[in-house]
């Protein structure tokens, strides 16, 4: 398959009052025409910081591109002008964002909303763009789209401006789809709906989709590769069953680990101590003051991405396999 | 280790709830005043016993938090009683609820906003203690440093304030202000939601092993089915301010009698890549409590709805020994 989007070596620093945070350290990783890439993390792990400067939506300063390139269709997004960049966003890659209570804007109605990039983009007048929008209320399957069109988002439900966030996102029929936590802040059912949608017109489209989340389940479900991150680094990258079947960092086996699976009396284990701050990192391997298999070389040193041969493509960044 | 066996009925309860009824008036328009609002809970009767678990299940806006602090008195019923040890909470006068607060306690969902930020952890814990006189200025240090050892946290954090704590290190010391007062009940209110997989394990883990040691009776709230089936002994869903299905927490992380719960059971994804979730129907969403549907208040979502789910709604009716079902396909 061939690449959409290639970043290396991704670094990207904030500087704040209390000095440099470094919200991302050498990042790589790759997305292929069509497929799911899951990024897998917890809170401040730098997950979204990545989604966000892939459309260079970070705030710069205090957002500081320090090294790397994240080249999409050929093009280093580092080095575009913001006019080049406005083409891209909505266009070519469209975002999904977290918090579908907070993401929509309230004073303008979700048709408004959606027509927006099918305008700027397509230059479509606006009858042509309010057409164009009802399709895509029903493509999100929203019901009475006639009614739903000149409503405000505040007139409508969690779920339901979630579905006005992906019509927004796919309008134009982007390559790439960033999905920030789509369904966090939705309830289970919902949740199940929503993910069920994004894979069948992601699959209709063609596109490829960034789906970042902290749920396993949701991982599992939907993603073709997973790329693991902690503290700012990926350190493990792998397709889905490689990765469910032979977890290998000890942060991922810690994670899968962590997770209850729904039988009574089963005993969990957890990952002990707490998420570092990304402005302390410790020193050498950042998991290790919480891991079972620390050795003296990882307080020390940084481990670099080693290949591991289980068959198919998988690197971990662990000392454990440096043979 | 908790044992997964069923809870007998001849254990005592510790709570009873008879036909609670919960109706936030509408503050809007001309109808506030006569009565209309949101039936937020809804003849809810139920049992909690002694040193058990139950877990209370449902989506956002189905009444389970109000329901939870109902049992606590933090809100009062518009309609119905509960018991606490015999006692009729509605009906107590001031001075003899304040007897009773040490012996339920409630541990909330938010870390972050459940903490005073200008109280250090040794006020937050030691308020309650010293207000009910089971510490005093003198040994009040100890008595704190004491329930942060119980929760597994150092004691020079009881100098410090909650801004210089992580999310799950703010509610272990939630669960430590909740533990101070040797509470025989606790309303553990999405005490994990707020925080990350791996510590929220940590977490699950610490209220198991608080739960065993000092056989705490605990209402455990949650949305999600899977930490649930993890704590509790029993299990009750709870759909639009009514209880669904009530019963043995293994017999329902099985096979859901109600087809709400089999949804909510078919609805989370599969941590086995292997294993894929069946395509959902689209069921569409929860209706508005402001409005909920005639008859039974599923039948909208419901795949096997019937021509007499849309006139009667059903009872809570016993489908195997301690389980009880509210759905026509049962009666």
């Amino acid at each position: 398959m061939t690449l959409l989007l290639d970043i290396q070596n991704l670094s990207i620093c904030f500087d704040t009052d209390e000095g440099t945070v470094r919200a991302t350290q050498n990042i790589s990783f790759q997305i292929r025409k069509g497929e799911t890439l899951a990024l897998v993390g917890e809170s401040g792990c730098g997950k979204s910081v990545t989604a966000l400067s892939i459309l260079r939506l970070l705030q710069e300063p205090p957002a500081r591109y320090d090294s790397g390139s994240i080249i999409f269709e050929g093009r280093d997004i580092l080095h575009l002008h913001e006019s080049e960049l406005q083409d891209i966003r909505g266009d070519q890659i469209g975002m999904i964002f977290q918090e579908p209570m907070t993401s929509l804007n309230p004073i303008f109605t979700i048709g408004d909303q959606i027509a927006e990039p099918l305008r700027r983009h397509k230059n479509l007048n606006t009858d042509q763009a309010r057409k164009e929008t009802l399709k895509l209320l029903q493509q999100v399957s929203i019901p009475a789209p006639e009614q739903r069109i000149d409503q405000y988002p505040h007139e409508i439900s969690g779920g339901m401006k979630q579905r006005v966030g992906i019509a927004m996102a796919i309008a134009c029929k982007p390559r790439l789809i960033i999905a920030d936590e789509p369904t966090t802040a939705l309830d289970v059912t919902i949740q199940a709906q929503i993910m069920q949608l994004l894979q069948d017109l992601k699959n209709e489209m063609g596109a490829s989709l960034l789906l970042i989340t902290h749920n396993l389940g949701i991982v599992a479900q939907h993603a073709d590769r997973v790329a693991v991150m902690y503290a700012g680094k990926i350190v493990e990258t792998a397709e889905v069953l490689e990765l469910y079947d032979h977890p290998s960092h000890p942060y991922t086996k810690g994670l899968l680990n962590s997770l209850p699976k729904g039988k009574p009396g089963e005993s969990l284990e957890p990952i002990m101590g707490t998420v570092p701050h990304p402005a302390f990192l410790p020193s050498g391997c950042a998991f290790h003051p919480r891991c079972p298999e620390v050795m003296t070389q990882c307080k020390t040193s940084m481990p670099p991405s080693f290949e591991l041969n289980f068959g198919g493509k998988h690197q971990a960044d662990c000392w454990l396999f440096d043979r | 280790m908790i044992s997964s066996t069923v809870k007998t009925g001849d254990e005592t309860p510790l709570l009873k709830i008879r036909s609670v009824q919960k109706v936030f008036p509408s503050q809007k328009g001309i109808l506030a005043s006569k009565g209309a609002g949101v039936i937020a809970v809804n003849d809810v009767s139920l049992d909690i016993y002694k040193g058990e678990t139950l877990g209370l299940v449902g989506e956002s806006g189905c009444g389970k938090t109000t329901l939870g602090r109902l049992t606590l008195r933090l809100l009062e019923a518009t309609a119905g009683q509960i018991y606490f040890d015999g006692e009729d909470i509605f009906q107590l006068q001031a001075k003899a609820l304040e007897r009773l607060r040490p012996r339920m306690q409630i541990i909330f969902q938010d870390p972050y906003s459940s903490l005073n930020p200008r109280f250090t952890v040794e006020q937050i814990i030691g308020e309650a203690l010293l207000i009910h006189k089971l510490a005093d200025k003198r040994n009040l240090g100890s008595k704190v440093r004491e329930l942060l050892d119980q929760v597994g946290l150092p004691a020079e954090y009881a100098k410090r304030f909650p801004h210089e704590f992580s999310g799950g290190q703010r509610q272990r010391i939630g669960i430590a202000r909740a533990l101070g007062l040797k509470p025989e009940y606790i309303v553990c209110d999405e005490p994990v939601s707020a925080l990350d997989v791996s510590i929220q394990a940590q977490i699950l883990n610490l209220l198991k092993s608080l739960q065993e040691k000092n056989q705490l009776t605990l209402l455990f709230i949650s949305h999600d089915l899977n930490v649930v089936n993890h704590l509790s002994h029993r299990t009750a869903i709870m759909y639009l301010g009514q209880i669904v299905e009530i019963g043995p927490t293994h017999q329902l992380s099985l096979k859901g009698a109600h087809p709400y719960t089999q949804l909510l059971l078919s609805a989370k994804p599969s941590i086995n890549p292997r294993e894929k979730t069946k395509a959902l129907p689209n069921i569409g969403e929860a209706p508005s409590p402001l409005s909920p549907p005639a008859g039974c208040s599923f039948h909208p979502r419901c795949p096997e709805a019937m021509e007499r789910c849309r006139r009667e709604s059903p009872a809570l009716l016993e489908v195997e020994p301690h389980h009880l079902v509210r759905c026509h396909l049962y009666d």
